[in-house]
């Protein structure tokens, strides 16, 4: 196991950011952990190298105690923090010597790391860039170097794509998948529902600090949505639920689920309804299903 | 404990990095401050004062100047800067995802801002002694006293990070304890000379013993009496420092 969490609690005065949380990552995943805005998934991830200080519970970090000896579990665990946080006086290159620096990089090996990572994240071009001269996409490849220099074992991924374009997007998660495929751990927390769906063997989903549902993507869609959706978009007078028939009603207009693609049509020809969409149930559904948030008053 | 401060020094070189950026800007103030004092009150004031100590208004001046740039120097680095670098940049959010913890950037912090105050101070000394205004036998003193004058008020800078709600409120901490300590601590005239309950908050100050050292170095007057006795006091200051500011800012780098 690379982390297991028991019972781990942070409150901030009388606020519980994280409550009573217990899960475990296994060597070799990537384990995604969403949420709603202020669920607490960075408050556990700063837990999880020492820069928070837990309130209580246990906690073991590649087999450290974060709290006790946290500038161990560092030197193989890269982190892609939430915020970018670059010198952004420097250049690219001045950045990463800096933090090859902190990490005990050796001189001799630096400048070849360096230039393979930039090259592994497609920053080479920019090297002696002023980082303030770096578009929002290539800052945040270049916290993905700033990240890897250490060659770590367990990488955190905070919402590592929150912000950029479809492109980016992509070479981000094929680079992902290929750290993956290096054996590397992953943590990844995002709020797009299609990179986890796509990224990670196993999903969290968290709200107000505490667990709501846990397992492999399909399997939650599985168990807390199966079936295909319509959207309707218009009003829809008294909405009824029938058997394998569910409803939710969204921002604009309802949400009609059924098990099968059949049903769902027998139901809306039945009603006389027509959907704006058809579609087969997704990790979006459940999250909405679980932190039962659409309409959420502190989004 | 020596792992700890290769990756605290590592810190002091992150900031050489970004600070030679600006060398100019940065560096200027720290030397024209004190020149201007000393042209200002030197020519202008000592043409109206004859002798203080025993010697011209200017040479009385020089030694406090120099320990007036690890006095600002300690402070704005481990206020404002320090502030910066903790709320604005966030740069620490970073930095503590890697082998460094909350003590070694505090080190690192501190650390920078002895060698800092050593330079500076000692740069001044350097001018000042072009001038002909100190004696240049126990100069090599200065950037020890800078050092140790820069490490007593960057824990005053550090304490008062630890505590501002925002930045404005330095301005607060300068008034009340920065400015007085620049006034009242003997770089323009002799406490001894000042009432008593003067010279009792006098030695309060961190500036004054090392005003006081700076002096007698570089006067050339019972140097190892001044050392031992305000360099014992400001070690003192200087631990009592180092205690109260990291038991304070450390919660605040890892919360
Ligand atoms: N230092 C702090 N002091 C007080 N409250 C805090 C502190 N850090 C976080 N919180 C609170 O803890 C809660 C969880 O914050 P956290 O940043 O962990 O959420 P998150 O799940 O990462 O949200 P997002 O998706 O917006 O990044 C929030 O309500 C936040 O305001
Ligand atoms: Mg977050």
């Amino acid at each position: 196991m690379i982390v297991i969490c028991e019972n781990v609690t942070k409150s901030f005065g009388s606020f519980k950011a994280v409550d009573d949380l217990s899960f475990q990552i296994p060597s070799g995943i990537c384990f995604g952990l969403l949420g709603p805005n202020g669920a607490g998934k960075s408050t556990l991830i700063k837990m999880l190298y020492g820069a928070n200080i837990r309130s209580s519970g246990t906690m073991t970090v590649l087999g450290r105690d974060p709290n006790v000896e946290s500038h161990i579990i560092k030197k193989s665990m890269g982190v892609v923090t939430q915020d970018n946080h670059l010198e952004d006086a420097l250049t690219v290159y001045e950045n990463l010597v800096v933090y090859s620096q902190f990490l005990g990089v050796p001189k001799l090996t630096r400048h070849e790391k360096i230039m393979s990572l930039l090259t592994f994240m497609k920053l080479d071009h920019k090297c002696h860039a002023p980082v303030r001269t770096l578009s929002g996409g290539m800052k945040r490849r270049l916290v993905f170097v700033r990240a890897l220099l250490g060659d770590p074992e367990f990488i955190i991924l905070d919402e590592p794509t929150t912000g950029l374009d479809p492109a980016v997007r992509h070479l981000l998660w094929d680079k992902i998948n290929e750290l993956k495929s290096f054996g590397k751990t992953i943590l990844l927390t995002t709020h797009y529902m299609d990179e986890a769906e796509q990224l990670c063997d196993h999903l969290v989903i968290m709200d107000q600090g505490e667990i709501q549902a846990e397992d492999t993507p399909k399997n939650m869609i599985e168990r807390y949505c199966p079936g295909y959706l319509a959207i309707i978009e218009s009003e829809m007078g008294n909405p009824v639920e029938e058997v394998d028939i569910w409803i939710r009603q969204r921002l604009s207009g309802y949400q009609i689920r059924a098990l099968s693609l059949e049903a769902l049509h027998q139901y809306l020809k039945k009603h006389q309804l027509e959907p704006k969409v058809i579609r087969p149930s997704q990790m979006e559904d459940v999250f909405l299903e679980v932190t039962g948030r659409e309409l959420s008053q502190d989004a | 404990m020596l792992d700890s401060l290769v990756l605290s020094w590592r810190l002091v070189q992150r900031h050489w990095l970004v600070y030679r950026k600006d060398l100019f800007a940065n560096i200027l103030p720290t030397f024209s401050d004190p020149l201007f004092f000393l042209v200002a009150f030197g020519l202008g004031l000592g043409a109206y004062v004859d002798q203080v100590e025993g010697m011209s208004y200017s040479r009385y001046m020089a030694p406090g100047l120099a320990m007036s740039a690890a006095l600002f120097t300690g402070f704005f680095e481990t206020s404002y800067n320090l502030y910066v670098r903790l709320v604005f940049e966030g740069i620490y959010h970073a930095v503590l995802a890697t082998p460094l913890g909350p003590k070694e950037i505090v080190t690192g912090e501190l650390l920078w801002v002895a060698i800092k105050g050593a330079i500076m101070s000692f740069g001044v000394t350097l001018i000042v002694l072009a001038f002909g205004l100190v004696d240049a036998r126990y100069i090599f003193l200065i950037p020890i006293i800078g050092a140790m004058v820069a490490l007593s008020c960057g824990t005053i800078g550090v304490f008062a990070t630890s505590k501002v709600r925002n930045i404005n409120q330095f301005q607060t901490v300068y008034s009340l304890v920065i400015a007085p300590l620049f006034y009242f601590s003997g770089i323009f005239y002799p406490i001894s000379s000042t009432p008593q309950w003067v010279q009792w908050i006098a030695q309060l100050s961190p500036l004054y013993h090392g005003v006081r050292m700076a002096q007698q170095a570089l006067w050339g007057e019972n140097v190892l009496e001044a050392l031992l006795v305000h360099g014992s006091i400001l070690l003192v200051m200087i631990f009592f420092g180092l205690f109260v500011s990291y038991k304070n800012i450390i919660p605040k780098l890892q919360n």
